[in-house]
């Protein structure tokens, strides 16, 4: 199962009493990702595994979420030229582009257990990479009516998402060392006119990707545990997932 | 059995349609997922709610549904 990775120097699981495991993936392509996240969705979701966090940085790809339209790449050629594939992902959301130095966050994390609002963790996702972003010295933050995160007007983090049975999966993708120049060939999240930026371009120099891990996974299980140590039974929600007359 | 868009966040948006792993006159049988909904950034996959047939789907794929809103009936199997 963790034979996908590349880089075995950055493969880590850190297993803690905390309440989140913490998965480093390294350099990996996003269809063994996705495998990866699939066998340990449906583990959480047979509770045979705890609430995870992975963290990943793909080789270079376009992904398609589940709205996004024909006329979201601007110029294909580009992409072809470049050798860079666009495949389709089952997440929400539309087009973006992945590659090394791009963080990606994959919590696969059961919300049925705690709050079953797709809404609120999303604002969750956000808020805790703002945070992250904020402890490496880049002073981004959420902007109002709009998703992902932000800086001076500029994208750095894209959100798509998919919950199964209320566990999560797929997640957040945080640009900090990647190259963003393909950005500029599509129409990022559907948005026309989006100006792209990383923590690389906002701070004028390299941020240390071992720094990063270390912050983001930190950030997450803080953040988490702030936000969803209340089981949902002391919510008052309802355990029923879909309601049928 | 009428199956209902849930309730995917306070103060729930509309969400769209797009996958249904069944057609109606399909045998379905509970727990397997049978339509995905998309909102905004996410995707969320309602299963099956009994074992059954699939006679009707009253939403379909690209179409909105509204929270609480009927998006397929099921006839349950007599047990």
């Amino acid at each position: 199962m963790w034979a996908i990775s590349r880089n075995t120097a950055a493969l880590r699981m850190f297993f803690r009493k905390d309440t989140v495991k913490i998965c480093d993936l390294g350099i990996v392509g996003y269809e063994d990702a996705l495998h990866f996240q699939d066998r340990l969705l449906r583990r959480r979701i047979e509770k045979k595994a705890p609430d995870t966090l992975i963290m990943v940085e793909h080789d270079p790809v376009v992904t398609l979420g589940r709205l996004a339209e024909r006329n979201s790449i601007i110029d294909g050629d580009y992409f072809e030229r470049t050798g860079i594939p666009v495949v389709p992902s089952g997440r929400g959301g539309k087009i973006t582009y992945h590659s090394p130095g791009q963080l990606v966050l994959y919590p696969i994390v059961d919300l049925g257990e705690k709050k079953r609002d797709i809404a609120f963790y999303i604002d969750f996702l956000e808020k805790t990479v703002s945070r992250g972003l904020n402890r490496l010295g880049v002073p981004a933050g959420r902007v109002r009516e709009k998703r992902g995160v932000w800086i001076r007007g500029k994208k750095i983090a894209f959100i798509g998402i998919a919950v199964k049975r209320w566990v999560t999966f797929h997640g957040v993708a945080v640009n900090i060392n990647n190259d963003i120049t393909p950005f500029s060939y599509m129409h990022p999240c559907g948005e026309r006119d989006i100006r792209v930026t990383s923590a690389k371009e906002w701070a004028g120099r390299e941020i240390d990707m071992n720094t990063a891990r270390k912050v983001f996974a930190g950030q997450f299980e803080k953040d988490f545990r702030d936000e969803y140590a209340e089981p949902a039974s002391k919510r008052g929600i309802d355990d029923n997932a879909v309601k049928i007359a | 059995m009428q199956l209902r868009l849930p309730d995917l966040s306070e103060g729930a948006e509309d969400a769209v349609i797009t996958l249904w792993h069944a057609g109606e006159t399909d045998r379905v049988i509970k727990g397997k997922d049978l339509v995905e909904v998309t909102t905004d950034k996410a995707t969320f996959d309602i299963p099956v709610p009994c074992d059954g047939i699939l006679v009707k789907i009253f939403k379909k794929k690209g179409e909105k549904v509204k929270t609480g809103e009927d998006m397929a009936e099921i006839q349950e199997d007599r047990s």
